[in-house]
């Protein structure tokens, strides 16, 4: 059921950029359009491409946000979460309890 | 002339003639409108919806730029527990992070009510930190208000069940008030809790499975949990396609919940601060696929055009127009996701 | 008053759950003569089927359908003694159960209660029932129905264990079987030999009148 329903209609998790607007709509409660919107301007793609693979695996290498393929360096987890409450811009609560565990 | 595959609400297959199709597809959309007291789909909608439901393809798809989220309820208890493969909660997560490149998860315990969770908390906190130094996609964490578990013999209230067709009626009304303190209490408990450990949501699963204090309970732990976290973000993912009446004189914010229908339940929802609402359509399993994705649709549309906050549709088993079976098939969940995102315009799944 | 007035007032009582006015209805009915039985299921029990409607609808609530139902049973007890002429007559019985594994049975109690109103003995043995507990009651008070719900596409097949055990124990003939509950249909009824579906609670009545021959 999980993978028919990525398939018809998902965005397509990690591997484009379905974790990001997810966070839109669940810290922000915005509709598909404006989390897409959203996200879109902050990554710096259009909206129809945070579902293409093929944009969406170099915007992730490069902001480093995680990507479904491991990569030697690149950021996983924790690392990558980092990374994405910055680039759009937003606390991501399981991030600031690392930040305040670890003094940082 | 028979020609057409199809299938009933059960998931049984069928071919049914493109009259019989299309005069279903009306006939499904019109209880909607008349249950919900909601517009029906206009022509040009059912034209859309009954090409969807002929498309020969096994598959079908939302056209490119339509893509939304998929957010998911008894999440870990998908692959290590019902489909029985041995792995713990964590792997289960990434493997939905890596491998079906889900969107978001959900972290869940195997009983799965927020009630049963107070004895394990500090369990389920700890898989919680741990699942979310590895993971990258938002983890939810989620349990059902489950009402019902408070009454005897699972806890200490009298059982409403048992004195309602005693006609116990008053006794019944009390016993469902008083539950609803205790639910209260424990939702507010486990949902700070997991929250604290990191969890980017909470969600609240099957709201309203013991009826109208189910609701009320809930949508009261979420306006403490809101004011008490501004930042947290609920999901409130309904039981049912209207609230059962178990008690049917309960109100939240002058509104008599018993009785609401999805476009109605999503502004009480977001008035107790809830981000995203799960809007259940039950599937009736003696009707076929078009008369249930008619009726799907018509709910839903009215909720995502009542809505302020985005609307993910229940699309397991048993709702929102997929099959009454264990293993709903590809046909009829494509095209049902096809439906409800470009129809009934969904935030979400 | 005409007997198309008393029907329509019977109904309207069921459906405002007035008491008084109920016994009343039934008590006028009786002096005047009219059939008790056409009363009944004309007026007072279409009208138990119609609240049973409207609760599937959300329309009205469960102590509001409950409500009625206790209305129901004080005409139901007027209207049957003069249907007996005061002789007491063998009520009908029927065993009902929400299968082994299953412990959802909101939907039957509500089935439960609209039964009795009909005049049917009902022994209700719960949740998470063994087909052979139902059995053993269905033979002990001699039902003429067992009925049995199931919420779960898991827990469906209890209904056809029952089946297959009354067949199994030559005991199929001795009882009439309705089932019902979200995932059964008609076609899973006819697949696994079970004389009645029921779509809710409104159904299951006039089903189980009808296997009664009522």
């Amino acid at each position: 059921m999980a993978i028919t329903h990525e398939m018809a209609a998902g965005m397509g998790g990690i591997r484009t950029a379905g974790d990001l607007v997810a966070r839109m709509q669940m810290t922000k409660g915005m509709k598909i359009k404006e989390a897409k919107e959203y996200v879109a301007a902050k990554v710096g793609v259009s909206t129809f491409d945070l579902c293409d693979e093929a944009v969406m695996k170099e915007v992730r290498e490069q902001l480093d946000i995680g990507h479904v393929q491991a990569r030697v360096g690149a950021s996983i987890g924790m690392e990558a979460k980092f990374n994405i409450a910055r680039v759009l811009d937003m606390k991501i609560k399981a991030v600031e309890n690392f930040k305040r565990k670890t003094g940082m | 002339m028979s020609d057409i595959f199809t299938r009933y609400g059960d998931g049984s297959p069928t071919r049914m003639s493109k009259e019989d199709i299309r005069f279903d597809l009306e006939e499904g959309t019109q209880d909607a409108a008349d249950r919900g007291k909601i517009p029906a789909l206009t022509e040009a909608e059912l034209d859309r919806l009954f090409e969807i439901c002929t498309m020969p393809e096994k598959a079908v798809t939302v056209e490119r730029g339509d893509e939304v989220i998929v957010s998911f309820d008894a999440g870990t208890l998908k692959l290590p527990v019902r489909a029985g493969v041995p792995m713990d909660r964590s792997a289960a997560i990434l493997t939905h992070e890596r491998a079906f490149c889900s969107d978001t998860m959900e972290l869940g315990h195997v009983d799965y009510s927020y009630k049963q969770l107070k004895a394990i908390i500090h369990e389920e906190c700890q898989a919680m930190e741990h699942i979310q130094l590895n993971t990258i996609i938002p983890v939810f964490y989620g349990a059902m208000p489950n009402l019902g578990l408070y009454t005897k013999p699972d806890g200490p209230i009298e059982n409403w069940s048992e004195l309602l067709p005693l006609a116990k009626i008053d006794e019944a009304k009390a016993a469902q008030e008083e539950a609803m303190e205790h639910a209260v209490k424990d939702i507010v408990y486990v949902a700070s809790r997991m929250y604290e450990s990191g969890a980017d949501g909470i969600n609240f699963d099957t709201v309203g499975a013991s009826g109208d204090a189910d609701v009320l309970a809930t949508l009261k732990a979420a306006e403490i949990l809101k004011e008490k976290y501004p930042d947290i973000a609920i999901e409130f993912g309904m039981a049912g396609e209207f609230v059962l009446g178990m008690h049917g004189e309960l109100y939240y914010d002058g509104t008599r919940l018993a009785g609401l229908y999805p476009h109605q339940q999503v502004k009480m929802a977001e008035k107790a601060g809830a981000a995203i609402f799960g809007a259940v359509i039950n599937t009736n399993s003696s009707m076929s696929f078009a008369w249930n994705i008619a009726r799907a649709v018509t709910f839903v549309k009215a909720c995502t055009e009542a809505a302020s906050i985005p609307v993910h549709v229940n699309v397991g088993m048993g709702v929102g127009a997929i099959p009454v079976t264990n293993t709903p098939p590809v046909d009829a969940v494509s095209r049902a996701d096809k439906a409800l995102v470009e129809i009934g315009k969904a935030d979400g799944l | 008053m005409s007997l198309e007035d008393i029907i329509a007032e019977a109904r309207e009582t069921i459906l405002q759950c007035d008491q008084a006015r109920a016994v009343a209805v039934a008590e006028r009915a009786v002096a005047q003569g009219f059939d008790p039985v056409q009363v009944l299921s004309e007026g007072f029990s279409y009208g138990i089927r119609q609240m049973g409607d409207l609760f599937g609808r959300g329309e009205v609530f469960l102590p509001q359908l409950i409500l009625s139902s206790e209305v129901m049973k004080s005409a139901v007890a007027i209207l049957d003694a003069a249907i007996q002429g005061g002789t007491p007559q063998a009520k009908a019985k029927m065993v009902i159960a929400t299968v082994e594994g299953d412990v959802h049975d909101i939907g039957k109690g509500i089935v439960v209660s609209l039964l009795k109103t009909q005049g049917i003995e009902v022994y209700d043995l719960g949740r998470d029932v063994p087909t052979v507990k139902i059995i053993e009651k269905a033979l002990e008070v001699e039902a003429d129905i067992i009925g049995t719900s199931a919420l779960l596409t898991t827990t469906l097949m209890g209904q056809k264990k029952l089946e297959d055990e009354l067949r199994k124990n030559g005991l199929r003939d001795r009882f009439k079987t309705m089932v019902g509950g979200a995932p059964a249909t008609q076609r899973w009824a006819d697949r696994i030999g079970a004389d009645a579906y029921a779509e809710d609670a409104a159904e299951a009545v006039t089903k189980a009148l009808a296997l009664l021959g009522k």
